[in-house]
Formats: structure tokens, C-alpha cells, sequence
């Protein structure tokens, strides 16, 4: 069930940060590659942007691989985002004052596209990718004050290229996230929908059941008050054997308060009402809420001796569930007398563990799962 | 048993009320009660107020009174010290713990109850000793809640296997030791019990009497020492 949604999740993740690594590596490599190649000669210090360049190219490819494994950003991405900025001064370094605001300072421009991959679905992502973005916006702006590059329209182009690309690069990373939680949203409705309808159809199972046997019971009470009105003697044995019996059965349905069935309850009812039907007087406590998940088998094991010991029951038995978490308890107490019993434990390879015991004409067989 | 105990021993017959919406069960109860001396039922009715102000050792509670569970007015019953005994078919462990959380001092399930074992517990409860029936054995030995008592593996399967079997006896043949100490595993488990739940001023009175009985020391039980520590054994 989990499973589901975590699937989704990162399925999500997955795709959106392959979006966020195609979008960097276009950008890097068909613009960034381009002026740093065409531009060659106009930079100051060429080999420190050509480094620079590869040193993003390294850190991105750092990046894709932390995000392709772990749907997130690497372990140590604050530190490498560190360095992104280094190389974005190194880039500004390279490049002449007149050049700052230029088409070959690609740097301010693109270091943007990594911070996003380095900070993918990172706990802190928000606060980390709007402080790596306005240190970023900072660092130009510094720069710009330092080589007195604050002229009008100079100051226009920072202020449309910072805005163009911090929209785009928050705005990514929001959209993204937004995408993903709406879509984990949509797979928790779906499955509560799921369970809902699962739920409700066990409810009317359980529904229909309880009515098929009230009216087997009501026959069985119709049948017993036309024979009291005819005549039959109360003080007779098998008549008031017959009404206990009755009563006994109209208790049952009465107390019986699961809304799921659960299916060692199911089988164990199922054999309980064959009982009754042979006339055996069943009593069988309420069996409490609902029982733990048991491993394949443990049922099986769990109800096969007790279950034995009812369907041979001659005239009364007493069936009881015992549950906790990691320990079911099945006893079925009868007076069964062709019941082969061990003398010692049973142990079966599910772990199920089976004792019988015969004391004064009754078998007492209980059989207990505990779980790890 | 037979020692003077701290908490008012009950003298003479042991006075009951019974808190019950049916007819039927009411005749049963009375005449569970007729021919027995030591028991006898003084007030009646279909609802608490109906029997309050009717002192009774022991107050006999249905739970399901005209439709409606009472298992939140039973704290308030025993806030005053009331002995209170559920008397109910609706035996689930999870109603069984809630009512014995509450501060009673038994419950005792419809589906299974007999004349001598009912008996057998109003007296037990009268007498503030451990009383321990098979619902509320499988209610404190598959208890995991936060405050469930710290019961030994002895203590917890001879509370199982009693519920599950047929007998006590079956139970000490089950686990090879003898009768007498299945019934004290029992007993203990039920004054664990009362102490590990919330103080009730019927439980506090349990655990006086388990503690003079020898079933247990004083520093097997938080709650108790508490009130150990107000008459030390040492002091006068």
C-alpha cells in the first residue's frame, strides 16, 4: 500500500529531475560551451572560463548521478554548491570589466541550473535554492558595484536576466514538487476509495450473512414456540436443550461485532454453525477486534487440530481466540471422544505450536502462533 | 484467608446491588442469590440512580442499560471507594480492560457465568481479595497498552490457558506444576493488574489485602509502595 505511493513519488522525482538535467545540460553545453568557444579570445584570462566550464560540467555530472540513484540532490550539495559559486566568480574573473554584463559572462546566467540539481528534493530545498539563488544575484551585483558597471542600462539587463532566470529555475522546482505531492494526493485518494469500496463490500457480506443466519435461527425459534404451543413439556430435556441451544445462537449474533471479517474468524464461524447445526451447543466469547496479519500457512496450522476437535464435538463445545500483536491463540474446548490426541506439543514448520490435553470426557486443544 | 484486613471487612451477609434492564436476568440473579446466606440483593433497578442511595458491599453493573453502554459512568461509581462488578455479555478484552481501568473490581461475562462462580467472585470482591474471572483473564494477558502490568511468562500463560481450557486443573496439567500455583499466578497477575491500571480506591484496597496475604511484596508494585510509604511495616 505504501509501496504505491512511494512508487509514485518516485516516479515523479525521477522524471522531473531528469527534466532539470536535460534543461542544464542543453543550456550548458549550447550556450555556456558556445561563448566560452566564440569568445574565446575576448575573455581576459580564457583558460580560467574554460576550467571554470568544466568544473560545472563535473559538478553537474556529480549531480545527475545523486539524482538518478536517489531521486534527490548529492549528500554533500551545500558544499558543492559552495564551489558552484566559486567557479560563477572564477567565470567573472575571467571575463573583462566592459565584458561583465556581455553575452561570454555566462556564468550568473547558468550556475542557477545546477543549484537546482544539486538541491532537488533536498528536506530544506526551498530556503536552500532561494539562498543559493540570491548569493548568486549578490555575487553579480558586487561585481558590477566593483568594476562600476551600474549604468542604466547595464542595471536593466541584471535585474531582466536575474528575474528571467530565478523565475524559471524556482519556478521549476515549485511546479515540480506541486506535481508530485498533488500526484501522491491522487494515489492516497485512490487508494482509500479502494478501501472504502473493500470495506463496504464486507460489510454487506457480512451483512447478508448475519441475515441468512437469523432466519435459519428464526425457523429453529418458530419451530421451537409452535412445539412449546403444542403441548411440548418445558421440563423435558431435549426441549430446553434445544431452546439453550437457541439462545445461545441468537447471543452469538447478537454480540457479534466485526465489521471485516477476518478470515480465520470466517472459517472458524463456518464450523461453529456446522456444529450447531448438529445440534452441538456452542459457546464462543466474542472474539475482540481485529486480528493481526498472520504468514502464509500460520491460519491453516493455527485452526486445523482446534477446528478437528469442533467438527467432532457430540453435545457442547467452547471456542476462544486469543490475540495480540505477534501471537494468536486458537482453543477449542469439546467433548470430542475419538479425537487422537499427542501427548506432547505439536510443533508444525509455520511455527504453530499445538497441545491437546483430555481431562473428565472434554478435549482441550489450543494452538499458538507467536509471532518474531 | 480469615486475616483482619486494613480496608472495612465486610461482616454479616454481603449486601449487593444490582444495576440490570431485564426482568429475566434480574429473577436469575435473585434467585442465584435465594438459598445462598452470605449474599443477599438489597436494592434493584434499571438504572444507577435507581439504586443510589442504597448502601451495598458490592454494586452489580450491566453495562448495556436500555440501549446505551455505561462503561463511562463506571469510574465515577468507584471514585467513592463502591466495590463495582460488571456483570455483561459484551466480554471483548478491549471493554473488559476499559471497565477494569476504570477502577472495577471484576467483570464478570453472561455467556459463561454460573451460579457458584458468580457467587464465588461477589465474595472474592467483598472481601477485597484478587478475583479473577476468564474474560478479564484474557483481557490482562493480551494487554499492550502502555501501561499493561509487568506479568511473568507464568503469569501470562496460566491467564491464557485458564481462559482457553476447560479447568485450573487442566492448566496445571499443561504446564506441569500444581493447582495451587496456577491459582497464585492468577491472583498475581490480578493485583499486578490493579496496581499498573489507575489508582482506584477499590484496587488500593486489593493490593492491602494481596500484600498481607504474602502474594506479593510491597516493592513488586509501584502503586503500593507509595502506600507502603505512609505505614512502613518497621515503624510501631
Amino acid at each position: 500500500m505504501t509501496g504505491d505511493i512511494e512508487e509514485v513519488a518516485h516516479r515523479y522525482t525521477l522524471y522531473t529531475a531528469i527534466g532539470a538535467v536535460v534543461i542544464a545540460t542543453v543550456w550548458h553545453t549550447g550556450y555556456d560551451l558556445t561563448v566560452t568557444v566564440t569568445g574565446w579570445e575576448s575573455f581576459r584570462w580564457p583558460l580560467l572560463a574554460a576550467a571554470a566550464w568544466v568544473a560545472y560540467t563535473a559538478i553537474g555530472a556529480v549531480a545527475a548521478l545523486s539524482l538518478l540513484r536517489t531521486f534527490a540532490g548529492p549528500a554533500k550539495a551545500r558544499e558543492l554548491a559552495v564551489a558552484v559559486l566559486v567557479l560563477d566568480v572564477a567565470v567573472i574573473v575571467s571575463c573583462r570589466p566592459q565584458d561583465l554584463i556581455g553575452p561570454i559572462d555566462w556564468g550568473w546566467g547558468s550556475v542557477g541550473w545546477l543549484g537546482v540539481m544539486l538541491l532537488w528534493n533536498r528536506p530544506r530545498w526551498r530556503a536552500e535554492a532561494i539562498a543559493f539563488l540570491s548569493a548568486n544575484a549578490g555575487i553579480m551585483l558586487v561585481a558590477m558595484i566593483a568594476t562600476g558597471t551600474v549604468d542604466r542600462v547595464s542595471l536593466a539587463k541584471y535585474l531582466m536576466v536575474i528575474v528571467g532566470s530565478v523565475t524559471l529555475q524556482l519556478g521549476y522546482m515549485v511546479g515540480c514538487h506541486t506535481l508530485r505531492v498533488r500526484a501522491e494526493d491522487a494515489a492516497l485518494l485512490a487508494r482509500r476509495l479502494a478501501a472504502d469500496d473493500a470495506w463496504r463490500e464486507s460489510a454487506q457480506r457480512i451483512h447478508a450473512d448475519r441475515l441468512r443466519r437469523y432466519e435459519a435461527i428464526r425457523e429453529v425459534a418458530e419451530s421451537m414456540l409452535k412445539q412449546l404451543a403444542d403441548g411440548a413439556d418445558p421440563g423435558d430435556s431435549r426441549v430446553r436443550g434445544d431452546c439453550t441451544a437457541g439462545a445461545m445462537r441468537l447471543r452469538r449474533l447478537i454480540t457479534e461485532r466485526e465489521e471485516v471479517p477476518d478470515e480465520l474468524v470466517s472459517a472458524l464461524r463456518e464450523h461453529i454453525d456446522a456444529a450447531e447445526r448438529r445440534q452441538v451447543l456452542v459457546t464462543a466469547p466474542p472474539f475482540g477486534e481485529r486480528l493481526p496479519a498472520l504468514p502464509d500457512g500460520v491460519r491453516e496450522d493455527l485452526l486445523r487440530a482446534p477446528v478437528a476437535a469442533l467438527d467432532g464435538a457430540r453435545t457442547r463445545a467452547r471456542v476462544t481466540v486469543s490475540a495480540m500483536s505477534a501471537m494468536v491463540s486458537v482453543a477449542v474446548v469439546a467433548d470430542n471422544d475419538d479425537l487422537p490426541v499427542s501427548p506432547d506439543p505439536v510443533r508444525e514448520p509455520s511455527g504453530v505450536v499445538v497441545t491437546y490435553q483430555r481431562q473428565g470426557g472434554e478435549v482441550w486443544v489450543n494452538s499458538i502462533w507467536q509471532g518474531p | 484467608m480469615g486475616q483482619q484486613h486494613l480496608a472495612g471487612p465486610v461482616t454479616g451477609p454481603v449486601t449487593v446491588a444490582l444495576v440490570e434492564d431485564h426482568q429475566v436476568v434480574v429473577d436469575g440473579v435473585r434467585s442465584w442469590f435465594g438459598t445462598h446466606s452470605q449474599v443477599e440483593l438489597v436494592a434493584q433497578g434499571p438504572t444507577i440512580e435507581s439504586v443510589r442511595g442504597t448502601p451495598a458491599d458490592v454494586l452489580l453493573l450491566d453495562l448495556n442499560l436500555n440501549g446505551t453502554m455505561v462503561i463511562d459512568r463506571v469510574a465515577e461509581l468507584c471514585a467513592g471507594g463502591q466495590r463495582v462488578i460488571v456483570f455483561s455479555e459484551h466480554e471483548e478484552p478491549e471493554t473488559v480492560r476499559a471497565v477494569l481501568d476504570a477502577g472495577a473490581s471484576a467483570f464478570i461475562g453472561k455467556g459463561r457465568a454460573t451460579r457458584d462462580s458468580c457467587l464465588e467472585t461477589i465474595l472474592e470482591v467483598a472481601a477485597d481479595r484478587p478475583s479473577m474471572t476468564p474474560p478479564m483473564a484474557q483481557a490482562i494477558a493480551t494487554d499492550e497498552g502502555p501501561h499493561r502490568p509487568q506479568l511473568s511468562d507464568k503469569e501470562r500463560a496460566a491467564l491464557l490457558f485458564w481462559f482457553q481450557s476447560m479447568s485450573k486443573a487442566s492448566v496445571a496439567a499443561r504446564m506441569g506444576i500444581k493447582e495451587r500455583t496456577v491459582r497464585q499466578y492468577i491472583d498475581r497477575a490480578r493485583v499486578k493488574y490493579a496496581a499498573a491500571g489507575r489508582p482506584a480506591p477499590t484496587k488500593e484496597k486489593l493490593l492491602i489485602c494481596a500484600i498481607q496475604d504474602g502474594l506479593l511484596q510491597p516493592d513488586e508494585v509501584t502503586v503500593y509502595t507509595s502506600l507502603a510509604a505512609r505505614t512502613p511495616p518497621d515503624r510501631g
